[in-house]
């Protein structure tokens, strides 16, 4: 009676302290997790650019052009670094990425003014990022609009304050930012980085331990704790192993972190930790599966690094979910991350409830039931039938050996 | 030459080689490729609050749906409605039109009327903004159009009574704001360059795991330069395949801008596969241990996306990381493809990066003797 329980506890038992003393898994359940968070929330701890290095060319050089160059200098995102004579010195100090955008004023500018045309004003911008692009037109249609009002105030003689604002805007728009207030790249990257970080390195940690004890058991090594358990036992006892650990991995990664960068976090704990308790299952029995179909350690770690980055596309994170193509996006939901990253920027950045969030639990505890029918196929096949054809071959060897001794 | 027969004859008879050199390579190819396929996601959609309901309040919404990037998909009966719609995902924005709108707007009292967006989905949220910017302009231009009309004004003056300032964008070398342009450009070279790391420190260091390393040393006489170009070459010659494919891809199939002609962004890209090698054989140097080499090549590799500057400007790092990111080969590559492909430069302007990539590439002259030593003494234990 209980046997079982008290074998799943002695696999739990001899699996941690496998863990915790190999280098390499730990670096993948440790370090990486410890360390990649804080370099990637201190990367993006900014949020956003400010203070683009800008050059203006002012060929009208009036006192509206001058006045509209010192309100967009004035503004928060735009730095405006240099006034150039002409377009061709202005164009060298962009080549020179001694700045990324130009503000050009034509000489025409004021004659428009004057006679009631348009004046245009031109901004160019250095395509590296579209923050650039960003930063300089809002900066400066928001000036532009504001020196509109005050010019179309000054025609309309005799007009109220009240009669200019409403020919200027008969409908008043509030544009709102909900949740991300300042629409920041931490705020919205950094989440995601934490739920798919947990993923990759709980599966590369998995794959890396498996076959480690697949090339001990190749040369004749066979670990104690494994022998008379049930294939169901052994992969109980492993996964009741990685689940213990990555508590604690997840606790620093979604408490400590973000109270360390100030990221946001609205959710309520009780419905964080519902939602995370199968994210972490469906992560482990995915990795006890694909870590018995990788045969050589090596290529497993090579193989997992490499879709880190379409992983993060492929949730829907950045480029948004309806517009991924229905052949990735079936793709995608092979991966627990997708549903993980989903979910929980759903719950910690906008403050979704679990009933908010039900496709994506739906989908995990499918992702747990199905990958961990599969992980015990996997099991059944290396700890079941087989296990007595390699424990024959360890006995072999292992008398080899003492013959080689004697 | 036999060290070069001998690596082929490798390459060919492990899966791993054919799987992480080529199929990789060109499935990630073809994944970010149709993933933004359309340049810009188009018909995002939003929700509308419309507590007015009037002929026009729905008007202006039927205006907005007629944008290409945003589709509305639902109308909610209040606010807290459509709030939860948000939250649950279903919908990245929405318009909120209260209830009197339409009677403020008829006696000019100014109504005001409100968009939320959702910037937890960053691109989806900016590009909602800017639909939502455009017709909110073109909303109220509308009515005061109409007055002007009324009064006489013929078109270009109404333009300029109602818009005296205007302003007129140019994006350098990417006018339709195509974020495949913005993200492929550098996504793909960056994996090509992860896989390089990896497969160089495999093909290494599982000599010595196989105990195969002194054999090989053998074969090229003891000369450790031998016997890494006898192993590199053939696998450069894959790379450049895969680095040529990724051209191909890019710049002849999806005709992205490469305004500098090929040849330039070509030596970039060769440039990167050598660095790429270059710098697994230095980490093969510094540890001469297959997994620890692999893991930080690992680290290394992943580190290069964020901290290369191509999606958050390098300029808007805190100060040590911007110091940092000169220690990424990526960084050069994004640098020169900025100033060539973009911006058109003379080649002669790019020589920083370049020169910078040469340094990397001299990396592995530092420690050749520490590897040599590595792989005819080191033991595989465990």
């Amino acid at each position: 009676m209980m046997k079982w329980l008290h074998n799943i506890l002695e696999v739990f038992r001899e699996e941690l302290h496998n863990s915790i003393f190999d280098e390499g898994v730990i670096v993948f359940f440790f370090i990486v997790p410890l360390l990649y968070p804080l370099l990637y929330a201190y990367l993006y701890s900014n949020e956003t650019v400010r203070e683009v290095a800008t050059v203006a060319v002012d060929n009208a050089n009036s006192a509206t052009s001058r006045e509209f160059l010192r309100k967009v200098d004035a503004s928060p995102d735009v730095d405006i670094v240099g006034h150039c004579a002409d377009m061709q010195e202005a164009v060298n100090l962009v080549h020179k990425q001694k700045a990324y955008c130009l503000i050009y004023i034509p000489s025409e500018f004021d004659n428009a003014l004057m006679s009631g045309q348009q004046a245009v004003v031109e901004l160019y911008s250095d395509m590296g990022s579209m923050l650039y692009y960003k930063a300089v037109l809002s900066s400066c249609t928001e000036v532009s609009l504001a020196m509109n009002k005050d010019i179309k105030a000054q025609r309309l003689v005799g007009a109220t304050d009240k009669q200019v604002s409403t020919f200027n805007h008969p409908i008043e728009y509030e544009y709102v930012p909900m949740f991300n207030t300042q629409s920041g790249f931490a705020t919205f990257l950094i989440p995601a980085v934490l739920v798919l970080l947990i993923q990759q390195t709980m599966v590369l940690g998995v794959g890396m331990m498996a076959g480690e004890e697949r090339e001990k058991k190749r040369r004749g090594i066979l670990e104690p704790h494994v022998l008379d358990k049930t294939p169901a036992e052994m992969l109980l006892g492993k996964a009741l192993t990685f689940f213990a650990l990555y508590a604690v991995v997840a606790a620093y990664v979604f408490c400590v972190v973000p109270r360390l960068f100030h990221l946001i976090q609205i959710g309520q704990w009780q419905d964080m930790v519902a939602f995370l308790f199968p994210y972490l299952l469906a992560c482990i029995f995915f990795g006890l599966t694909l870590s018995g179909i990788a045969h050589n350690r090596e290529v497993f770690i090579i193989m997992f690094v490499f879709v880190s980055v379409p992983l993060l596309f492929i949730s829907g994170i950045s480029w948004p979910s309806c517009s991924i193509p229905h052949f990735w996006k079936v793709v995608s939901w092979l991966f627990p991350s997708t549903f993980g990253i989903n979910g929980f920027v759903k719950i910690n950045n906008t403050g979704a409830l679990l009933r908010d969030v039900r496709p994506e639990l739906i989908g995990l505890w499918i992702q747990t039931a199905f990958y961990a029918f599969t992980a015990w196929l996997v099991y059944y096949r290396s700890y079941g039938k087989h296990l007595k054809d390699s424990i024959e071959v360890a006995e072999v060897k292992l008398q080899a050996r003492w013959a080689e001794y004697l | 030459m036999r060290v070069m027969r001998r690596e082929v004859l490798r390459m060919l008879s492990q899966p791993v080689y054919v799987f992480c050199m080529v199929v990789a390579p060109l499935v990630g190819y073809l994944f970010f490729t149709t993933l933004m396929g359309q340049g810009l996601p188009m018909d995002i959609p939003i929700g509308v609050v419309d507590e007015d309901n009037t002929a026009v309040t729905r008007q202006v919404l039927r205006n907005l749906d007629a944008f290409q990037q945003s589709e509305i998909v639902e109308q909610y009966a209040n606010f807290g409605e459509a709030r939860e719609a948000m939250q649950q995902g279903k919908i990245y924005a929405f318009y909120y039109i209260p209830k009197g709108t339409t009677e403020l707007a008829l006696s000019s009292k100014q109504p005001e009327v409100s968009f939320y967006t959702n910037p937890s989905y960053l691109v989806a949220a900016s590009l909602e903004y800017r639909d939502m910017k455009t017709m909110a302009e073109l909303a109220s231009g509308a009515i005061a159009r109409e007055t002007l009309y009324a009064k006489g004004y013929a078109d270009d003056q109404v333009m300029g009574v109602l818009q005296p300032i205007k302003m007129e964008m140019h994006a350098i070398g990417n006018p339709g704001l195509n974020y495949s342009i913005y993200l492929s450009n550098i996504l793909l070279p960056a994996m090509l360059m992860l896989l390089i790391f990896q497969v160089t420190i495999y093909s290494i260091h599982s000599e010595v795991k196989e105990g195969a390393s002194k054999h090989w040393m053998e074969m090229a006489n003891g000369n450790i330069y031998r016997a890494l170009a006898g192993k590199l070459l053939p696998q450069l010659v894959v790379w450049i395949v895969m680095g040529a494919a990724y051209m191909v891809v890019l710049y002849a199939y999806w005709d992205f801008p490469l305004k500098c002609g090929l040849w330039p962004m070509a030596l970039n890209a060769l440039l990167l596969i050598l660095v790429s090698q270059a710098f697994g054989v230095f980490l093969c140097e510094l540890l001469p241990s297959l997994r620890w080499a692999l893991s930080i090549a690992t680290l290394w590799g992943v580190l290069s996306f964020p901290i290369s500057g191509f999606s958050f400007p390098q300029i808007a790092f805190p100060a040590p990381l911007r110091a940092l990111s000169y220690l990424f080969p990526l960084r050069y590559y994004y640098l020169t493809y900025v100033d060539q492909a973009l911006n058109d430069l003379p080649l002669y302007c790019s020589w920083a990066s370049f020169a910078a990539l040469l340094a990397f590439m001299a990396l592995p002259l530092l420690l050749p003797n520490r590897l040599k030593k590595c792989l005819l003494e080191y033991q595989y234990t465990r």
